[in-house]
């Protein structure tokens, strides 16, 4: 049954019978908290992705990835990483795989990518909140394209730890990077609340709280004021 | 030795650690309190609202809930009556003075109410005077949080207090305490309650029967009737005859609650008995048929009228039979009517039956109407009959011009209901046009018109 799916995996396009597949889709369910049975699947994708692929065939494979891969199949998406077409769908697999691999992969490909398929790989780094993107990703603050500064802004706030912040906090003082900054320190700022890291959340509060601020900023600052002060008491 | 001494720097260190830990603790709660001071004086709703959430629920303790309540005086009366909210939420007593203060300063009626209201929730039974005393405000915001107030003031002896409030209180104040003894479910202090069915004020007695209606016990129910009796013939009699029957509806055994009512009514002198006949009706029930079926056709008229007035009142169609043959027996042309309004009432009554059932009792009414006066009736009670062989039983009558219009009212009225029109569209299409063509009321026609169109009527509110 197996077999005859992954024949019909070689062949599958738009329109296809989506049933032919079924039995991959009953393996994966079959392997969760199964590893070696996990590892199987995996390899067989792998290979299957090797091959010659529609492109829907292609996304399938990555989906289910997503489900199932390991550091093993991070290459073969990684290849995907700066293709137009199918950046999406390996970045899709790769934020969803727990190997860090996953996110080097990702890292690596930021000075390839360009566009679009750049602000995407960096969103993917956010997601991931990858600690070790920081640097790069603070880089891209001061890029001339405003999408992959804003991307990077927010992918920064997302990934929320105090370096994150710090790197923030330094563009925001030196009066550059995109509008974007305000946001992606208040999320810095929640995140750090939420990990009972209070000065240091309080302290982008208190930035924040001033008269200058616009007021929905003001607002936010003094809730988030309020739920620092309360978890402290 | 050396282990005593390791023991006591251990002790030391971790008391001097608790202690630098309080002190830390302290100045966290501090500013705390102070960033919920700055947002609620601010002028900005959402500011404000975002400090108001934390006096709510954060900061815990007498000390931070008194400098939140000194606040009151500071801020305008939005801002007093969104505080006054607040600090009833938080529900600390510690904010009760500044309350206080404030109820006695303000102008503003709204700030007053929201200042009552706020007692409900950080008061007590020291403050229950003067919460009373505002049941009789001239502003009615004030008299509505007073009444809210004494709902949710809580306390074990808050009910014990409000009744004794009762016996001494103006009639207003009576009412509305009794109002509030009902809603806070003070059933230990029913007494009071039934003692205010006997009041000399209408307004005091209608409240107490209303709330013993919704507390009252069974083992009351002798108690309560000289107030049904006291109570004025109409609006009055009828809401105490009502309430005492949602008592009896409580004891669930029919038999029982016949048998307890029956008790009841030997408790009251024979001469005043007959009176109270009509609250029989309303309990209604197998037991109470034959006492009052039997009172119904007594020698007596007077006794009659109250028998057949008690039956008509039934909760459900049981006695019908009964009332017909009265309706049928009698030579006296008012009893005669009398027992024939009540047959049709009870037998047009929206209870188990089924349509069919209430259109056959309907159709045995016409049978049996001597008048046009009791055609009339009969076609006009047709109405709770949502049937369509209520129609066809009703269709004939529009070409007597007697009994025309009040056919075509019938008609329209059963035709409002879709699931009795849309399975015989055609025909309801048909007699509509009758009822068009016969009607000279202009309402019917509309309403004919809207059901052909498959719309609806929109009923006048009263």
């Amino acid at each position: 049954m197996l077999d005859t799916a992954f024949e019909a995996l070689k062949k599958f396009d738009w329109g296809s019978d989506l049933r032919a597949l079924a039995p991959i889709e009953d393996a994966i369910t079959a392997a969760h908290g199964k590893p070696e049975t996990g590892k199987e699947i995996e390899t067989r994708l792998i290979a299957a992705m090797k091959g010659e692929l529609s492109r829907d065939a292609r996304e399938y494979v990555c989906r289910k990835l997503a489900n199932v891969g390991t550091a093993a199949c991070v290459p073969g998406l990684a290849a995907l990483l700066v293709d137009k077409e199918s950046s999406h769908m390996s970045r899709f697999a790769l934020e969803q795989i727990p190997a860090p691999e996953a996110a080097q992969a990702l890292r690596e490909a930021l000075p390839k990518a360009s566009g679009l398929v750049k602000v995407g790989i960096i969103s993917s780094l956010g997601a991931k909140r990858d600690a070790a993107a920081v640097a790069p990703l603070g880089e891209l603050l001061k890029e001339g394209d405003a999408a992959i500064a804003r991307a990077a802004a927010l992918a920064l706030g997302a990934i929320g730890n105090v370096e994150s912040a710090a790197v923030l906090q330094r563009t925001l003082q030196a009066g550059g990077g995109p509008s974007a900054i305000i946001d992606a320190l208040l999320s810095c700022a929640e995140a750090l609340l939420s990990s009972n890291k209070l000065a240091d959340a309080t302290a982008i509060y208190k930035a924040f709280a001033q008269d200058h601020q616009p007021r929905l900023v003001r607002l936010a600052a003094n809730r988030g004021l309020l739920a620092c002060a309360s978890k402290q008491t | 030795m050396l282990r005593r001494i390791s023991l006591s720097v251990l002790v030391l260190t971790l008391f001097a650690a608790m202690s630098q830990f309080g002190r830390a603790d302290d100045k966290s709660s501090e500013e705390l309190v102070k960033l919920i001071v700055k947002l609620i004086g601010d002028p900005d709703r959402e500011f404000r609202a975002a400090g108001l959430e934390k006096v709510r629920s954060s900061a815990k303790g007498a000390a931070a809930t008194q400098v939140f309540a000194a606040q009151l005086a500071k801020l305008d009366a939005a801002g007093q009556m969104a505080l006054l909210n607040a600090l009833a939420d938080r529900r600390d007593s510690a904010a009760k003075t500044a309350v206080l203060d404030l109820l006695n300063a303000s102008k503003d009626e709204q700030v007053r109410a929201s200042a009552l209201l706020a007692l409900g929730s950080l008061g007590g039974v020291d403050d229950l005077p003067l919460v009373v005393k505002s049941l009789t405000a001239a502003s009615g915001p004030e008299q509505g949080a007073a009444r809210r107030s004494l709902v949710q003031m809580s306390g074990d002896t808050v009910n014990k207090s409000l009744a004794a409030e009762l016996k001494i209180a103006s009639p207003a104040v009576k009412s509305a305490l009794i109002d509030v003894l009902a809603i806070r479910r003070a059933t230990d202090e029913s007494p009071g309650l039934v003692a205010a069915t006997i009041d000399d004020v209408a307004q005091v007695r209608s409240s107490a029967m209303s709330a013993l209606g919704q507390i009252g016990r069974a083992d009351q129910i002798a108690a309560i009737l000289p107030g049904v009796l006291k109570a004025q013939k109409g609006g009055e009699r009828d809401n105490a005859e009502r309430n005492v029957a949602m008592i009896c509806s409580r004891i669930e055994n029919e038999d029982e609650r016949g048998k307890r009512l029956i008790e009841a009514l030997n408790t009251i002198p024979a001469a005043d008995r007959d009176e109270l006949l009509p609250l029989v009706g309303r309990v209604g029930g197998k037991t109470l048929i034959n006492f009052v079926g039997d009172i119904a056709s007594e020698q007596d008229p007077a006794r009659r009228k109250f028998g057949i007035d008690a039956l008509s009142k039934w909760p459900d169609a049981s006695v019908a039979d009964k009332l017909l043959e009265i309706a049928n027996k009698t030579a006296d042309p008012a009893e005669r009517n009398q027992a024939f309004q009540g047959y049709v009432k009870i037998a047009a009554t929206r209870d188990n039956r089924s349509d069919r059932q209430r259109l056959d009792r309907m159709k045995q009414a016409m049978k049996a109407s001597r008048t046009p006066d009791e055609q009339l009736l009969v076609i006009n009670r047709t109405r709770t009959a949502y049937d369509v062989e209520a129609v066809r039983f009703i269709l004939p009558y529009l070409e007597d011009p007697q009994f025309a219009q009040l056919g075509c009212e019938t008609i329209v009225e059963i035709a409002h209901h879709r699931e009795v029109r849309d399975p015989h569209k055609a025909e309801f299409d048909k007699v509509l046009d009758k009822v068009i063509a016969v009607t000279k009321d202009a309402v019917v026609v509309d309403r004919a018109q809207r059901y052909k169109r498959g719309e609806t009527w929109e009923r006048p509110k009263k």
